[in-house]
């Protein structure tokens, strides 16, 4: 037994050495499909992670509460703090409210076209995922700023420049801006200038100017533990707080949770599932090609295996060189296949860097690597198996007279 | 296991040099100051006796075997019956066709017989699992087919050491041996040629030192000399002679040259499917 694996490894490792073009051959088709296959592993992967980064970039991380109003009646939220106490009460570990401010911005004398301002508490940090391309997001010191506080996007950045003066303002009423943070541009800003104003006692009046907050554009944000109780249950109580503190009409007020993580992974699971049916089939037929030469060479092969048993091969021991090679040929196909997979996405990963958050990097995962050269020694195994079935039903004789 | 004989490594000086894994005395011929030819490698210094008395070690009886072609049996062989003992050279003749390669590999255990009683080494082979077949084919008996049947792909040392490598000789040892074996037949300088750039004779004598790797206790030889000039022809059948005088093998040559037939110790005519002393 132990004899017949050993001189099995020793002879197919010598076969495979022997007999390159045979392996060659056999190598295309598997390498195409593994290839294929790390690549689509590697492409959900990247896409998983860009989908989710992108969820929580723009709603927020699991278990975010979001809170719409479209109230059309001109109701106003009156008593912002005691709302947001309390939701607090209410098992919120994180709030923030967010609203669309009607507020302008200007550079010098310049206004800001198509920009837009959302006006956040510090707390949104902690709900969304948020990049930076430098500086810092907001924090409590910054409410207590005499200058309103903004974290600009990056195309707002790039306009505000090196020594540009920010202000922002309502009404002809200009405040200068204290910008302390740049936010990567994410794909919703579609290039345009935006900001995040915190929502403090020294940007109200600007933004505000009634001092109530205005339904248009306003919702918001809560994070809630995950583990806490009954979803549904917790969306009315988010209804109910925001009607008790403002003039909405509670019809108009909606809440939902958001768990980016899942929707993303169910649409993720039925396109994985549609790409690997792709790279499954492209696999086989690769498999088919290694059968294929382990078949079609058969004269050789058969007289080579027939010999190989007239000198003393068990048929275990034909079986273990057989399928040996096989594995062999595949798995080196495998990691072939996995070298141009690298080379690859390395290539591409750089040309669509520019396009993604700088946080989800394009790499080839180890779940990757794994399905890659794990289907390549099944592949392997299953090609092996067939020939060598196939050279035992034979006698040693009519073997050797192939 | 017999796979490590002492053989190789006390072979008699002259024919095979120790390769270095007993720590035997050189050959004379190392040793001497002035180059004096090496001991002529037939008149070895201490020639072996023979094994007696000879048991049989193979036995056949009333063997046959025929052929179905295009659904009609054709017999070949009708009726086989001769014993073979350790240390005995056989020479097997008859015409082409007769079934002369049939009978070896009956044999060789590469095929089963129709019928018959066919007893090889005690063991009664006829209806055996082909797992023990196998290893009966790989321990105890070495075949040089009339075609070669060489690994197509592979280097001469490598050939020699596929059998070795199944008998699970170690590397170094299994290299060594390979290595002498080929220099004992001529080709210590084509260790590393594939079948296809080497002449006819140099595949049969690659054959040959691959049929003797394992040291068998029988030894088949289909032939061996047919592609082969006189002086290799002789080289080839004292390598045999020598195999079943020092080693106590039986040697079965099938042979269609008088010569070859007449060193051995008797020979066997197939006639019309029937087995002929004589
Ligand atoms: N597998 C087979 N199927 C059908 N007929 C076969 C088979 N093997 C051998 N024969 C026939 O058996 C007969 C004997 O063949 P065999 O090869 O034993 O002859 P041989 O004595 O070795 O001849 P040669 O001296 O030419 O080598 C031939 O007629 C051959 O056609
Ligand atoms: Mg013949």
């Amino acid at each position: 037994m132990l004899r017949s694996l050993v001189s099995g490894f020793i002879l197919a490792a010598a076969g495979s050495r022997a007999n390159v073009t045979r392996t060659i051959l056999s190598c295309a088709g598997i390498t195409i499909g593994v290839g294929a296959l790390i690549l689509i592993v590697t492409g959900g992967d990247v896409g998983e992670r860009f989908a989710k980064s992108f969820a929580e970039s723009n709603a927020g991380v699991a278990a975010t509460y979001t809170v719409d109003v479209y109230d059309e009646s001109g109701g106003t939220l009156e008593d912002l703090d005691a709302l947001e106490a309390d939701l607090r009460r209410a098992g919120a570990q994180a709030v923030s409210i967010n609203s669309m401010s009607e507020a302008q911005m200007r550079i010098g004398e310049e206004e800001v076209e198509h920009a837009y301002t959302t006006v956040v508490d510090a707390e949104l940090g902690d709900i969304r995922r948020i990049t930076l391309a430098s500086g810092r997001w907001f924090d409590d010191s910054d409410t207590h700023s005499l200058a309103p506080v903004m974290v600009v996007n990056e195309g707002l950045a790039k306009q505000i420049g090196g020594d540009g003066r920010l202000q922002v303002g309502i009404e002809g009423q200009w405040k200068t801006v204290r910008v302390v943070g740049v936010v990567e541009d994410s794909a919703m800003d579609g290039g345009s200038a935006s900001a995040y104003l915190l929502r403090a006692p020294a940007s109200a009046p600007l933004v505000f100017p009634d001092g109530a907050v205005p339904s248009t554009g306003t919702g918001f944000s809560v994070r809630a533990d995950p583990e806490g109780a009954d979803a549904d249950a917790y969306r009315e109580r988010l209804v109910t707080s925001a009607s008790r503190w403002s003039s909405f009409d509670e019809d108009s007020i909606s809440a939902y949770r958001i768990d980016p993580g899942d929707e993303i992974n169910t649409v993720l699971t039925y396109l994985s599932l549609g790409l690997g049916g792709i790279a499954l089939i492209t696999l086989s037929t690769g498999m088919l090609g290694v059968l294929n030469v382990g078949l079609v060479t058969v004269r050789e092969r058969r007289r080579e295996l027939a010999t190989y048993r007239a000198l003393g091969a068990t048929s275990f021991g034909l079986f273990i060189i057989v399928v040996t090679e096989a594995v062999v040929v595949s798995v080196v196909a495998g990691v072939v296949a996995l070298l141009f997979c690298y080379t690859a996405v390395g290539i591409g990963g750089a040309l669509v860097a520019d396009y993604l958050p700088s946080d989800v990097g394009v790499y080839v995962p180890a779940q990757a690597v794994l399905v890659g050269l794990g289907s390549a020694a099944l592949a392997g195994l299953l090609a092996g198996v067939i020939p060598a079935w196939r050279a035992l039903r034979t006698s040693v004789v009519s073997g050797l007279r192939e | 296991m017999p796979l490590n004989s002492p053989r190789h490594a006390a072979a008699p000086a002259g024919t095979r040099p120790a390769t270095g894994a007993a720590p035997g005395p050189l050959p004379a011929a190392h040793t001497a100051p002035h180059g004096a030819p090496l001991p002529a490698a037939h008149t070895a210094p201490h020639p072996a006796p023979h094994p007696a008395p000879r048991q049989p070690l193979l036995r056949v009886e009333g063997l046959h075997k025929g052929f179905s072609v295009d659904g009609e049996t054709i017999r070949v062989l009708h009726e086989c019956s001769f014993a073979v003992g350790r240390g005995e050279v056989v020479a097997i003749v008859g015409q082409s066709g007769s079934g002369k390669s049939t009978l070896l590999n009956l044999l060789g255990l590469l095929d089963e017989a129709d019928g018959g009683t066919h007893v090889f080494d005690g063991v009664d082979v006829t209806g055996l699992r082909e797992h023990r077949r196998a290893r009966l084919r790989g321990d105890r008996i070495g075949f040089v087919f009339q075609q070669f049947h060489l690994l197509e792909r592979r280097t001469a040392v490598a050939n020699v050491c596929v059998p070795m490598v199944l008998g699970g000789v170690p590397l170094l040892r299994r290299r060594a041996v390979a290595r002498e074996l080929l220099e004992s037949v001529g080709l210590g300088h084509r260790l590393g040629s594939k079948p296809h750039q080497l002449s006819g004779g140099e595949q049969q004598r690659v054959a040959l030192a691959r049929a003797l790797s394992r040291d068998p206790a029988l030894i088949l030889a289909d032939e061996p000399t047919g592609a082969l000039d006189a002086e290799s022809s002789e080289l080839i059948m004292n390598q045999l002679l020598r195999q079943a005088s020092d080693r106590g093998a039986a040697v079965i040559v099938v042979t269609h040259d008088p010569a070859v037939a007449a060193r051995a110790d008797r020979s066997i005519t197939i006639v019309e499917g029937y087995t002929r002393d004589g």
